[in-house]
C-alpha cells in the first residue's frame, strides 16, 4: 500500500477507508482466476441492472460468497439458472470498494448437474475399483449368529424401524446397537464414516448394517462419498449395505460385504429365522430318535433270529444223533437172536462156547443160559440118553 | 467213552452183524455189547436234550417282553 497516500499524524500513518479498500482491492486483483463450486441462491437479475448478482453457498458448511456477472454475459450463457442449483463458477476475487465487500467476479458459469455428478461418481468408482475395494475376494461371510448387530442409520428413519422390527421378529434374542447419524445433507458423509468407526469399536459387534431408506439421487450421494466407501471397506467386521431402493447403487453397496435391497432383506441376512431354526432342529432330533430306534429294532430282530436258530440247532443236533442211534439199534435188533429167544429158545454156553451136543458137558459142569430176557448160570445134574 | 466213540462202535457192530460172517458165539456177545452201547448213547442224548431245553427256557425267561423304549 506504499503508493497510497496516507495522512501523517506525527509518526503515525493513517489511511482513509476509501484508500484502504482501494489498496486491498488492487492487491486482490493479483490473485489468479479459479473455479469455485457452490449452490446458487438469491439470484438477482433485472432488466434494468447491468449486472446479475447471486450468492454461492457451500453445500458442506453453508459458507457464502457473493458472485456477480455482467447481465449480457450472463444471458449469453442461456443457463436458465434457478436457485438451489449447483454450479461451478470460473472467476476471480474482487473487492466492492464502496462497501468493502469481497465478491467473486464470474467470467463463466457451468451448471454442475446430474451428468457431471455421474461422471464424477464414475471417476471415483474407477479409482476405488482399481484399488481393489470392490473385489469379490474382499467379501466376508456374515456370522451365522451375531453376538451384537451394529445398525448405522438416520434417527427416527423408517429404515431403522424396519431393520429393528425384522431382526427382532425373526430372531428375538438378537442384540442390536444403534448408531444414529445424519444420512442426508452436507454433514452426512463424514458422520456416517465416523459412526461406522465408532460402532465397530464397541465390544461384541460382529456385523454392521448400514441402512437408509429411498431418496433422490442427491439424497443418496453421501453413500457414494469416498469417505463412506472407504469406511465400509475398512470396517473390521462384515457390512450389510441397505441403502436406497433396488435400482440405486451407491458406491458403499459395492464396498459392502453383502448388499440388501431393503432393510427387511438386511434383517434376513444378519439373523436366522428362530422359528424355522427350532422346527428344523426338532425335525433333526425326531429323525435321530427314529434312526436310533430303527437300528435298535434291526439289531434286535437279527439277534432274535440267531437265538432261535441257536436253540433249534442244538435240538436238531440231538435229534439227528438220536435218529442215528435209533437206526443202529433197530438194525441191531433185527440181526440179533432176540426174536428166536422170544419164541422160548435158550442159548447154553459152557466155558464161553455154545453147547450144541450134550456130550460136550459132564455132570457138575457150570453152564450159562441166555434167554429172551436175561441170563442165568446153572449146574449140569445128570446126563440123559 | 464219548458219545461219538460209543456210536461209532455201535455202528461197527451193526455192520459186522449185517455182513453175516460172524460166528454165533461172537454174534451174541456183539449183540449184548451193542445193546449196552445203545443204552449209553440214549442216556447221553437224553441228558443233552434236557440241558438244551433247560437253557432254552432260561433264555426265554431272561428275554425282555418288548423292544427297548425309544431313545
Amino acid at each position: 500500500m506504499g503508493k497510497l497516500e496516507a495522512i501523517d499524524y506525527g509518526d503515525r500513518q493513517v489511511y482513509t477507508v476509501s484508500a484502504f479498500n482501494r489498496g486491498v482491492g488492487s492487491w486482490l486483483q493479483r490473485l489468479p482466476t479459479v473455479w469455485v463450486e457452490g449452490e446458487i441462491c438469491d439470484l438477482r437479475r433485472q432488466e434494468r441492472w447491468q449486472t446479475v448478482f447471486f450468492t454461492l453457498k457451500d453445500t458442506g458448511d453453508g459458507s457464502i460468497l457473493t458472485g456477480l456477472m455482467p447481465r449480457g454475459q450472463f444471458d449469453a450463457l442461456r443457463l436458465e439458472l434457478q436457485n438451489g442449483e449447483r454450479v461451478h463458477v470460473y472467476g476471480r476475487p474482487e473487492l466492492f470498494e464502496p462497501r468493502g465487500e469481497l465478491r467473486l467476479r464470474a467470467l463463466g458459469i457451468e451448471r454442475f448437474g446430474l451428468g457431471q455428478h455421474l461422471a464424477a461418481l464414475e471417476r471415483l468408482k474407477q479409482k476405488l475399483a482399481a484399488e481393489g475395494l470392490f473385489s469379490p475376494e474382499r467379501k466376508r461371510q456374515l456370522p451365522r449368529f451375531p453376538r451384537r448387530i451394529g445398525l448405522v442409520t438416520g434417527n427416527d428413519a423408517a429404515a431403522k424401524r424396519d431393520v429393528i422390527a425384522s431382526v427382532q421378529s425373526r430372531f428375538p434374542p438378537a442384540r442390536l446397537l444403534v448408531a444414529e447419524t445424519f444420512v442426508q445433507g452436507p454433514r452426512a458423509a463424514a458422520a456416517v464414516a465416523q459412526a461406522l468407526g465408532a460402532i465397530t469399536a464397541e465390544p461384541e459387534v460382529d456385523v454392521v448394517v448400514l441402512a437408509r431408506g429411498g431418496g433422490s439421487f442427491e439424497d443418496l450421494l453421501p453413500f457414494s462419498d469416498e469417505r463412506v466407501v472407504r469406511a465400509v471397506a475398512d470396517c473390521p467386521v462384515p457390512v450389510v449395505s441397505a441403502v436406497g431402493h433396488e435400482q440405486d447403487t451407491p458406491l458403499c453397496d459395492l464396498a459392502a460385504d453383502v448388499r440388501a435391497s431393503t432393510p427387511t432383506a438386511a434383517a434376513r441376512l444378519v439373523v436366522p429365522d428362530l422359528d424355522e431354526l427350532l422346527s428344523s432342529l426338532a425335525r433333526a432330533r425326531a429323525g435321530l430318535g427314529r434312526g436310533a430306534r430303527r437300528s435298535l429294532e434291526r439289531h434286535g430282530a437279527r439277534l432274535e433270529s440267531l437265538a432261535t436258530r441257536l436253540e433249534r440247532a442244538a435240538g436238531l443236533l440231538v435229534e439227528r444223533r438220536r435218529a442215528g442211534v435209533e437206526r443202529s439199534a433197530a438194525k441191531l435188533r433185527a440181526l440179533s437172536p432176540l426174536a428166536t429167544l422170544e419164541r422160548g429158545y435158550a442159548i447154553v454156553r459152557h466155558e464161553g462156547a455154545v453147547v450144541r451136543a450134550a456130550a460136550t458137558v459132564t455132570p457138575g459142569a457150570e453152564i450159562d443160559v441166555r434167554v429172551s430176557e436175561g441170563a442165568f448160570s446153572a449146574t449140569v445134574k445128570e446126563m440123559r440118553q | 467213552v464219548t458219545f461219538e466213540e460209543a456210536e461209532r462202535e455201535l455202528q461197527q457192530i451193526v455192520e459186522r452183524l449185517e455182513s453175516g460172517s460172524v460166528p454165533l458165539e461172537d454174534a451174541i456177545a456183539l449183540w449184548e455189547r451193542g445193546e449196552e452201547l445203545y443204552r449209553l448213547c440214549r442216556e447221553r442224548l437224553d441228558a443233552a436234550q434236557g440241558k438244551v431245553e433247560e437253557l432254552a427256557r432260561r433264555v426265554e425267561d431272561a428275554r425282555p417282553a418288548q423292544a427297548p423304549p425309544p431313545v
